[in-house]
C-alpha cells in the first residue's frame, strides 16, 4: 500500500515538473520574440498569475470566495519592503520571509473566515480589502502613508551578467518573476493532483459528505486560506518590486481583477488562470490596437478595458461559467 | 458637549441613509437569496441621470422621481437578465457544488458593478462632480449657535422613515406583499400554492433598486459624485445588513442607524481615517458574538 502510494506521489511530482519545464520553456521563448514593453507586460503577467493562482486554490477548488486577496498581496509587499529597506536584506531573503508572514495573515483570515460561506465570506474580505490598505496611514511612521516606500528589482548580480549578458531592466524583471512563479505552478499542480487537492475539492463540493469521509473540513479550510496566502503574499512582494509598495499599489480592484482573471481562464483550472492572467494583463493594449482605428475621446479609451472585462466576466458566469479552459473539464465527468 | 450633538445628529441622518441601503440587500437577500454587490453601482447610475436632468434645466422633483423609477427598472433588468437565466441553469458539473452555486451570483454582481461603473465613466467623465440638495446645508440657528444639523437632514430623516414606513406596511398589509414574504420563507412551497414567484423575485429587485437609488439621491450631496464614490456606501450597508441580520428589514434599519453612529462617533472623536477600520471590527465582532445579526431569524442560513 505504501509503495504504492510512493509510486502515486512520484508520478505526481513528476507531471508537475513536466507542466513547469514547458510553462518555463514557453515563457522564454516569449520573452524573446518580444519587445521591452511587451516584456515588462509579461513580468507583470508572471507575477499576477501567482496571486491568480491563489484565488484558483481558494475559491474555485475549495469553494471559498475570498474578494480580498489584494490585502493578503499588500502583507506580502509591505512585509517584503520593510525588511528590504530598514535591515537592508537582498530580495532573495526579503521575499521568503514576507511569503511566511503573508501565510501569518492567512493563518489569521482562515480562523476568523472559516466559519463563514458564501455571501458572508466574500462581504467580509471585501471590508478587509478596504480596511487593510489604511494601516498605512494609521501606522505613518513605520508605512509612510499615501507615500508609500520605494522598492526595486535592483541589478543582477555579476554572475549572472557574467553567464547570460547583461539583461535589460525588463528583462531583469522577468528573469526575478520566472523562478517564483516556476515554484507557484509546480506547487499548485501538486496540490492539485494529491490527496490535498482532493479533499479541498470535497470540502467544496459537498460539507458534510467530507466531514463523513474523514476529512476535518475547518482545519482544511483555515489551511486553504495559509496556502492561498503564501501565493498572494510572493504575488504582492513581487508585484511591489516594480517600483513601489503603498496603498495605492494594491486597491480593491486588484482584489477583483484577480477574481476576473480566474473566472475568465477557468476557476478551476492552473491553465485557466494563466490563460485569465494573460487576458486582463493585455486587454488593454489589445482593446487599444482596435480603437486606434477609429477617432474616440480620451474619456471613451479610459475606460473601454473594464466595460469590456466586466461584460467578458458577466458573459462567462452566465453562458459558460467554467471558463476558456472550462471545456476539458467535461472529460473528467465523475457521474 | 458640542461635538457629542454634532455626532449624534450627523450620526442619524448618516444612519437613515444606511439603512435605507441595507434594507436594499435584505430584499433581494430575502426575496432572490442573492447578496447584491451591484446594489450601489446601479445607485450611482440613476444618480447620473438625475444629474444630467437637473444640468438640463429639468426641476430637482422630476429628476427625484425619474430617478428612482430608473433604479426600479434597473433592478428588474438585472433580474430577468442575469439573475434568473443564472439560477435556473442546470446543474453541470461546476454548478453542482452549493458553494459554487452561491458564489457565482456575487461574482455576476461584481461584473455587473464594474459594467455599470466603466459605463458611467464613458458617458460621463471621471471627474466629480456636485450634485443639488432640494434644501439648505447650512445648520439651524438656535440662540445664535449654528446647530450641526440642517433642514436637508430633516429632510433626508423624514423622507427614509416614510420610506421604512411604507414598506412595512407593503410588507405587511397587501396581498403581493404577503406574496413576497411567502416566497422569501420558502419559495418551493409559494410557487405550489399558486404565486408567481418570478413576479415576486423581480418585485424585490425592483424595490431594492428603488431604495437604494433613494440612498443615491440622498448621500451624494453631501459626498459628490464620481463613478466610484458610492462603493463605500455598499460596503457600509453590508456590514449594517449583517449586524441586523441580513434576512430582517426591521434590523437592518437598527443596523444602518447603529452603523451610522459607530461611523460618525470614530470620525468625530478620532479621525475619519479610522472609519473603514472600525466597520471591520464592528462586523468581525458581530460575526463572533451573534452571527445571525440582532434580529435575524433563529434558522436562518449557517453563515
Amino acid at each position: 500500500m505504501r509503495a504504492v502510494s510512493k509510486a502515486k506521489n512520484h508520478s505526481i511530482a513528476r507531471k508537475s515538473l513536466r507542466r513547469t519545464i514547458f510553462f518555463v520553456a514557453a515563457i522564454l521563448f516569449a520573452a524573446s520574440t518580444f519587445d521591452a514593453y511587451n516584456q515588462a507586460q509579461l513580468a507583470v503577467v508572471l507575477i499576477l498569475f501567482i496571486g491568480v493562482l491563489s484565488v484558483t486554490l481558494l475559491t474555485g477548488i475549495s469553494g471559498q470566495l475570498s474578494l480580498g486577496q489584494g490585502a493578503l498581496m499588500a502583507v506580502g509587499g509591505y512585509c517584503m519592503a520593510l525588511l528590504m529597506i530598514n535591515q537592508n536584506y537582498s530580495l532573495w531573503v526579503a521575499i521568503p520571509l514576507a511569503i511566511v508572514g503573508s501565510a501569518l495573515a492567512g493563518l489569521l483570515l482562515g480562523i476568523a473566515a472559516a466559519r463563514l460561506t458564501g455571501p458572508y465570506l466574500a462581504g467580509t474580505t471585501l471590508v478587509i480589502a478596504l480596511a487593510i490598505p489604511t494601516l498605512a496611514n494609521r501606522f505613518m511612521s513605520v508605512l509612510k502613508g499615501d507615500e508609500g516606500l520605494p522598492v526595486d528589482v535592483g541589478y543582477p548580480p555579476v554572475w549572472f551578467t557574467n553567464l547570460f549578458g547583461e539583461p535589460s531592466y525588463e528583462q531583469w524583471q522577468l528573469y526575478v518573476a520566472l523562478p517564483f512563479a516556476a515554484i507557484a505552478l509546480f506547487l499548485a499542480s501538486n496540490i492539485l493532483l494529491s490527496r490535498t487537492g482532493r479533499m479541498w475539492r470535497a470540502i467544496r463540493d459537498n460539507e458534510t459528505a467530507a466531514a463523513l469521509s474523514g476529512v476535518n473540513f475547518s482545519r482544511q479550510k483555515i489551511f486553504v486560506f495559509v496556502v492561498s496566502a503564501t501565493f498572494a503574499g510572493l504575488s504582492g512582494a513581487l508585484y511591489g518590486l516594480r517600483g513601489l509598495v503603498g496603498p495605492s499599489v494594491y486597491p480593491v480592484s486588484l482584489s477583483l481583477l484577480l477574481l476576473t482573471a480566474a473566472v475568465l481562464g477557468g476557476i478551476r483550472s492552473i491553465f485557466g488562470a494563466f490563460i485569465g492572467t494573460v487576458i486582463v494583463v493585455f486587454l488593454p493594449d489589445w482593446i487599444d490596437a482596435v480603437l486606434h482605428q477609429f477617432e474616440l475621446s480620451e474619456q471613451v479609451s479610459n475606460f473601454m478595458p473594464a466595460l469590456v472585462s466586466s461584460l467578458l466576466l458577466i458573459l462567462t458566469v452566465v453562458i459558460n461559467p467554467a471558463g476558456v479552459a472550462g471545456t476539458h473539464l467535461h472529460k473528467h465527468k465523475h457521474k | 458637549m458640542d461635538t457629542f450633538l454634532a455626532a449624534l445628529f450627523s450620526g442619524s441622518s448618516r444612519g437613515a441613509i444606511y439603512a435605507l441601503v441595507a434594507l436594499g440587500l435584505v430584499i433581494v437577500w430575502r426575496g432572490a437569496g442573492i447578496l447584491n454587490y451591484a446594489q450601489m453601482g446601479q445607485a450611482m447610475f440613476s444618480t447620473y441621470i438625475a444629474s444630467t436632468m437637473i444640468t438640463n434645466g429639468n426641476s430637482y422633483w422630476l429628476a427625484f422621481v425619474v430617478a428612482i423609477l430608473v433604479g426600479a427598472v434597473m433592478g428588474v433588468l438585472l433580474d430577468i437578465l442575469v439573475m434568473r437565466p443564472l439560477s435556473n441553469k442546470k446543474k453541470t458539473e461546476l454548478l453542482s457544488s452549493e458553494s459554487m452555486r452561491a458564489a457565482i451570483p456575487v461574482i455576476a454582481s461584481l461584473g455587473i458593478l464594474g459594467a455599470l461603473q466603466a459605463l458611467a465613466g464613458i458617458i460621463w467623465a471621471a471627474e466629480e462632480r456636485g450634485f443639488p440638495a432640494p434644501y439648505a446645508q447650512e445648520g439651524f440657528t438656535v440662540a445664535n449657535n449654528v446647530m450641526p444639523f440642517t433642514s436637508f437632514d430633516v429632510f433626508v430623516i423624514t423622507v427614509v422613515l416614510s420610506t421604512l414606513a411604507l414598506t412595512s406596511l407593503f410588507f405587511k398589509k397587501t396581498g403581493v406583499g404577503l406574496a413576497m414574504r411567502a416566497t422569501a420563507l420558502n419559495s418551493e412551497v409559494a410557487r405550489l400554492s399558486g404565486i408567481r414567484t418570478n413576479f415576486t423575485r423581480s418585485l424585490s429587485w425592483a424595490f431594492s433598486g428603488a431604495a437604494s437609488s433613494l440612498a443615491g439621491l440622498l448621500i451624494t450631496p453631501t459626498s459628490n459624485l464620481s463613478p466610484n464614490t458610492l462603493d463605500l456606501v455598499l460596503i457600509i450597508g453590508f456590514t449594517a445588513a449583517v449586524v441586523g441580520g441580513l434576512d430582517s428589514p426591521a434590523g437592518a434599519v437598527i443596523g444602518g442607524f447603529l452603523v451610522g453612529m459607530v461611523i460618525s462617533f470614530v470620525s468625530f472623536y478620532d479621525t475619519p481615517e479610522d472609519v473603514f477600520l472600525a466597520i471591520l471590527a464592528v462586523l468581525i465582532l458581530v460575526l463572533i458574538i451573534r452571527p445571525r445579526g440582532i434580529l435575524g431569524a433563529k434558522d436562518a442560513r449557517r453563515v
